[in-house]
């Protein structure tokens, strides 16, 4: 056997490893029911609630908004973001989260926001007058 | 149904465009069959017709492109709204310089980029390639075929071929609107998205193309090469071609990141997007390519791998097309496209460039000779196919990561509701592989590079080699030592990576001066490799060390975890900030077009509080193309050699950053008026509530003074307007700070136009209600004149004030006289006591001629409710005319006020010091200078 055919089948064994042991950094999105059982940082996928306060008063504190947010489950919790708002918070039609729980509160350390885009938008205005 | 006959519409460049896409896909596959053929039948005499029909179709193919693309710019140019294309991407407010950018923000206009340059390199091949023009040509005209059809734009059974960018909007959708014969004259155009509205998305998107569009030539020459058989042949002439791809892809890469670190505000230049990760495969792939080409053209050895290497690169490309184009990628990515519906299009297009390439390659290669014997060693082929594994091995990594959205896809079809995977923390994972390979590469980079290739003479020069090699690695470790100082780096894994970067830059300048001694063929690989090293080590010490100016100067570093780190601080304009050793000053902000731009002052405090160093950023705010809200925050950085710092604004105030937010806010604001009296202070109580308390506030204020010809900062003044404002003084009671404003009123063709003023500290805003004319004029109109004639130093009684004309003054100075030149202005200065007053005081009515007309500045003593004005002056007796009525004294002016309207004057602001930065772009650009020296070597090589 070639030394080049051992070094390459150490790299296979090697990703091979690598890729079980990978399994550890992937999962699907969670819920606040998860996290609360979690021992790390989750994902949480979920909406925000509108009728519910939106706090960020950067006189206050430029580094602390909360809001609500409801999961697939339909469970509502407050989430803190230390962090200032992200732009066009409001609009988001969907939210996911970085970050674990504390207590009743998600502690959040990531936010991103999925966005209306505005060609999908305006597809939607002129398909209902359409309609 | 009766067809509508519509107005205004321009129908030719449409018609003329969408017939040049048809022509130059027909053209393409004209000119696939004839080179085709060409090829085939290269002995016989058929060939040169062949190769004749083929280059006029391939011809016909890119001048059909030319004019599609510039019916594209023409109706873009002339905002012909009507195209669809047009109404997404222009609207009659873009600059003329963003129309390259419009051009290619849609996926059509992109893919007709990547075709354009398809064109230009194919037109060269056709002047350079010689004998390898047939099969070369026919490849990469089969490909434009293929991306041509994503352009078509026609229905083959039911099923949508490709997106046509000269579609009339009206053919789009079936919308009321079309129902009106002119509906041309509504259409208006969204415009291009205000964050690619800078330079970067004008040199990015088509340098990125070019790099595309160049891998497909090795594709082409490596398909040619299985094709005809001629393998060393075919290593020969497609060199130059690998090098410059992997010069310019990179280049385009690299311009990504720099775009993303000058101009976006996540602070960095890579973050493991799948977008930026399936651009970087083909990179790694096309520049292992380029090893092991260089190994099978000194050896013979590896000839099958270079060949798989290059089919790679293009099939990853069109993968990377495929995964930013079709919406798989959906949140995971922040730049992907919008989706076009063509997912299974480009499905078919990718998946055909897997299967024919591998079928091609299987059938073919046992017609390359295979050796043997075994590679030495201590020899530079051994380590280098060691590398280009390495960095397959690395391309496999990220591309695994990168396509679980494909697995959860596939996963789906077979398990309907399929939760989708994703990475938790994408950056971690791939630093934390990608690391390893970051190790290796650099160690091999110093390790191979001394060796030569096919080393026959290894015991005579193995004590020089292992000399070398000891003393590299002891520099190399001491300055590991040095550096780990200066950057803070403790972990062991990041220590090693350091190494192996040092590592690097030592051997190979080692090498350069031992080995190479100006033999320009070396020299390109050495720089290569001195910049990976480079890089390397910039990426540990600006991601490592990256430090926040603007956090919280109490909470000390490492005692909060990640989340809770503070990383905005909140500016008061003109107030400076005192954070981790600078201070940190708001000094003003000013709006040119879209753009508001902040300027900010920073100075560097040492030890003793002394001002070290003192310079500006300037981070702007970019508005939509309405102007009505914030679209993007632009960072501002401030270069030093060793390293950046990098700011940006976080947010600004709701009322500043949106402009309907700061009509809703206005609008809620409770306005009250209260009459104040001139001259004399008032106190009143303002009750606030607030959701769940009241607030009682106490206010003292006083109208100093009226002001006639008044600025203000948004009042831009016209003739014949009447500008009055009033100077307000307002204290808030048990505080010491007195405040003072001046709103202004301006009565213009008969409407006031107000112009308040918001006292921050206190959350007031002060404005003059339209009723303050009314008061204004009544005052002005119920008085009575009396006449006074007088000489200097004559005294006269007057309503129990004696008034004595104490100077007559040339060029007199008041504030309600602004001088002009060629004025004749004289000011009488009149002394007022009250009778039984020691105390007296001065009043000056100025008596004008402005071009030639006489005009009066009245004066008054608003405490005593006198007024005078300067009528006349006599030559001929040397007497004043002086005019002086007395109105009611104490008189009230009517003030609108609201309490509790939110300040302005403050920005959340960001500051981050990235360190060493600067040894990252060096290392990464020198890798690319090395590959584009290369290129030029190997190119004039061939031409001798």
């Amino acid at each position: 056997m070639k030394k080049i055919h051992l070094i390459g089948m150490i790299m296979i064994g090697i990703a091979i490893y690598l890729i079980i042991t990978a399994g550890g950094e992937v999962a699907t999105y969670s819920n606040f029911d998860d996290a609360r059982g979690a021992a790390g940082k989750v994902k949480v996928v979920g909406h925000l609630v509108k009728d519910k306060e939106i706090i960020y008063d950067e006189l206050v504190d430029p580094n602390y908004f909360t809001f609500y947010m409801v999961d697939d489950n339909k469970e509502e919790r407050k989430v803190i973001l230390n962090q200032g708002k992200p732009q066009d918070f409001e609009l988001s039609e969907q939210i996911v989260l970085t970050g674990k729980m504390e207590n009743d509160e998600f502690i959040a350390s990531e936010i991103l926001l999925k966005c209306p885009s505005k060609y999908k938008d305006e597809e939607v205005y002129l398909k209902n007058e359409k309609g | 149904m009766d067809e509508i006959q519509y107005i205004g519409e321009h129908l030719l460049p449409g018609q003329i465009g969408r017939m040049t896409i048809i022509l130059s896909f027909v053209a393409s596959f004209l000119a696939t069959i004839a080179y085709y053929f060409a090829e085939q039948k290269k002995e016989s005499v058929e060939a040169t017709g062949w190769i004749k029909i083929g280059r006029f179709s391939y011809i016909i193919h890119g001048v059909s492109l030319f004019i599609t693309i510039a019916c594209i710019f023409y109706v873009m140019y002339f905002r012909m709204y009507e195209y669809e294309y047009a109404r997404l991407h222009v609207s009659n407010d873009l600059e003329m310089k963003y129309i390259l950018s419009a051009f290619w923000e849609g996926q059509e206009g992109s893919f007709l980029l990547w075709m354009f340059w398809h064109v230009v390199l194919g037109f060269i091949l056709i002047r350079v390639a010689k004998n390898w023009e047939a099969p070369v040509m026919s490849i990469l005209s089969l490909v434009q075929l293929f991306i041509g059809s994503m352009i078509l734009g026609v229905y083959i059974l039911e099923t949508k071929i490709g997106a046509n960018p000269l579609m009339l909007f009206r053919d789009t959708m079936d919308i009321p609107l079309f129902a009106q014969a002119d509906y041309v004259d509504l259409l208006t155009g969204n415009g291009l998205n205000p964050l690619l509205q800078n330079y970067w998305m004008t040199i990015h998107p088509p340098t990125l193309f070019l790099g595309f569009a160049s891998t497909t030539i090795p594709f082409c020459y490596a398909i040619a090469g299985l094709w005809n058989g001629k393998h060393q042949e075919m290593l020969k002439v497609s060199f130059p071609w690998a090098l410059f791809s992997g010069a310019i892809l990179g280049t385009g890469i690299l311009m990504g990141g720099a775009w993303a670190y000058e101009a976006l505000t996540f602070g960095g230049y890579w973050a493991w997007d799948p977008v930026e990760n399936a651009s970087l495969v083909p990179w790694i792939l096309i520049v292992a390519g380029i090893h092991t080409h260089l190994i099978a053209r000194a050896t013979g050895h590896s000839i099958r791998s270079t060949y798989l290497f290059y089919l790679m690169t293009f099939f990853f490309i069109l993968y990377s097309t495929f995964l930013t184009r079709s919406g798989i990628l959906g949140e995971t990515s922040v730049h992907a496209f919008t989706e076009m519906g063509l997912e299974r299009q480009l499905l078919v297009f990718t998946a055909f460039f897997f299967v024919f390439p591998l079928f091609i390659f299987f059938i073919k290669q046992k017609s390359i000779t295979r050796i043997e014997e075994e590679e030495a060693l201590a020899s530079k082929e051994f380590w280098m196919f060691i590398g280009s594994l390495v960095l397959l091995f690395s391309a496999c990594l990220i591309t695994a990561s990168t396509s679980l959205p494909v697995y959860n896809k596939i996963a789906e079809l077979f398990q309907p509701g399929f939760e989708g995977y994703v990475i938790q923390d994408p950056v971690e994972h791939h630093n934390k592989y990608q690391l390893w390979i970051g190790v290796f590469i650099g160690l091999l980079s110093g390790v191979a590079q001394s060796f030569r290739f096919r080393e026959a003479n290894w015991g005579a020069v193995s004590r020089k080699y292992f000399l070398h090699l000891g003393i590299s690695i002891v520099i190399a470790a001491t300055l590991t030592f040095a550096a780990a100082q200066w950057i803070n780096v403790y972990a062991w894994q990041y220590q090693i990576l350091l190494f192996s970067g040092l590592f690097a830059v030592v051997a190979n300048l080692d090498y350069l001066f031992t080995f190479v001694r100006g033999n320009l063929k070396l020299a390109g690989s050495v720089i290569s490799h001195i910049g990976f090293g480079l890089m390397i080590v910039g990426i540990l010490a600006s991601s490592l060390n990256k430090e926040h100016i603007s956090t919280d100067p109490f909470t000390q570093r490492g005692l909060l975890n990640e989340e809770m780190l503070k990383r905005n601080v909140i500016l008061f304009e003109g107030k400076p900030a005192l954070l981790n050793g600078y201070e940190i000053t708001y000094q003003r902000d000013s709006m040119i077009d879209r753009m508001r731009t902040y300027d900010i002052n920073f100075k560097k405090l040492n030890q003793e509080g002394k001002v070290v160093e003192d310079f500006m950023v300037y981070p702007t705010a970019q508005f939509d193309n309405k102007l009505i809200k914030v679209a993007a925050y632009n960072p501002s950085t401030q270069h030093y050699l060793d390293k950046d710092i990098f700011t940006h604004i976080a947010t600004l105030p709701k009322k500043e950053a949106d402009r309907e937010e700061a009509q809703r806010m206005e609008d809620s604001l409770n306005y009250r008026i209260i009459e104040v009296p001139l001259g004399a202070e008032m106190t009143f109580i303002d009750t606030l509530n607030l959701s769940d308390t009241t607030m009682i506030n106490q206010f003292r204020i006083s109208i100093e003074s009226i002001i006639p010809n008044a600025t203000h900062p948004d009042y831009k003044s016209k003739e014949k307007d009447l500008a009055i404002g009033a100077k307000v003084k307002i204290q808030q009671v048990g505080k010491p700070e007195n405040y003072e404003a001046s709103p202004v009123a301006v009565l213009r063709n008969n409407l006031v136009y107000t112009y308040p003023v918001q006292i921050n500290d206190l959350a007031f805003k002060i404005k003059l209600p339209s009723s303050f004319f009314d008061k204004f004029f009544a005052a002005e109109m119920n008085l009575e004149y009396r006449n006074f004639d007088l000489k200097e130093g004559d005294a006269i009684n007057f309503n129990g004030y004696e008034i004595k004309l104490e100077q007559v003054a040339r060029d007199p100075k008041h504030p309600n006289y602004q001088a002009k030149k060629d004025d004749i202005a004289v000011g009488a200065i009149l002394k007022v006591t009250k009778n039984g007053e020691s105390k007296s005081e001065l009043a000056q009515p100025i008596y004008l001629i402005r071009k030639m007309n006489p005009m009066m500045i009245k004066d008054k003593l608003t405490t005593h409710g006198l007024n005078f004005q300067f009528t006349k002056i006599d030559p001929s007796t040397g007497k004043m005319s002086i005019g002086i009525a007395q109105s009611e004294a104490n008189i009230t002016y009517p003030i609108e006020f609201a309490t509790n309207s939110l300040r302005t004057d403050y920005i959340v602001f960001e500051a981050i010091i990235f360190p060493g930065i600067n040894f990252f772009w060096t290392g990464s650009i020198m890798m690319m200078l090395g590959l584009a020296m290369s290129w030029i070597k190997r190119r004039f090589e061939l031409k001798r």
